[in-house]
């Protein structure tokens, strides 16, 4: 029997992460896998700016 | 079908049974971390590196991660570097660990390790050893390389 693919898990937070740029910590998480499998997409809604996330 | 993605697997690493029906050929979805000797002292930085260490510290330090503008160095990727002579040769062996066993980078990484450290004066050949113990997380970023992520639009 072939396992899950580990890259459909992942951990961290829904909400939260500080923003890259202005800092805030107003953030959302879109998806939880971004261009590679370290990292997942965020969006700031104070700075109105998308921002990847190192899982 | 093409071999691209051929599993080479390390001399260090015992292969696992990991019930994959035909791994040649198919991206097989489950690596393993394999325990080795342990670092203590990690990331190294080369922080009172002298002579030819010195300039291979300062090379690795100029090689950025395929995928993002930090140095390998400063993303905490190198855990020791030795200059040594061997049988006439002068040998720099590289202690390095890649941020997942099955990243997609590490032959494009290592090739490109391997022809800077060996252009360093002084340097007859390059031998990089992967190790996975410990196992590379967040905390080895320097405070350097946090700073140039955020840079890049990373949260850390």
């Amino acid at each position: 029997m072939r396992r899950a693919d580990p890259s459909v898990t992942t951990s961290g937070d829904l909400e939260g992460a500080e923003c890259p740029y202005c800092g805030s910590e107003n953030t959302v998480r879109d998806h939880p896998k971004g261009p590679s499998l370290c990292r997942s997409m965020h969006y700031c809604n104070d700075c109105e700016q998308p921002f990847e996330r190192f899982e | 079908m093409s071999n691209a993605y051929d599993t080479d697997i390390p001399d260090s690493v015992d292969p696992v049974d990991d019930d994959c029906v035909e791994p040649a050929g198919e991206a097989c979805v489950y690596t393993e971390y394999v325990e080795g000797e342990a670092y203590d002292d990690v990331p190294a930085t080369g922080e009172g590196a002298e002579g030819v260490e010195r300039d291979v510290w300062d090379t690795l330090y100029g090689i950025e991660d395929p995928e993002m503008p930090v140095s390998i160095v400063d993303l905490g990727l190198i855990y020791g570097v030795s200059v040594d002579a061997d049988d006439g040769e002068t040998v720099a062996t590289v202690d390095m660990t890649l941020t997942y066993s099955g990243c997609p980078a590490r032959d494009m990484l290592q090739d490109q390790m391997r022809e800077a450290v060996e252009a360093v004066d002084g340097v007859d050949r390059a031998d990089l050893r992967l190790v996975w113990s410990p196992e590379w997380n967040l905390e080895l970023v320097t405070e350097q390389g946090k700073q140039d992520l955020r840079e890049f639009g990373l949260s850390i």
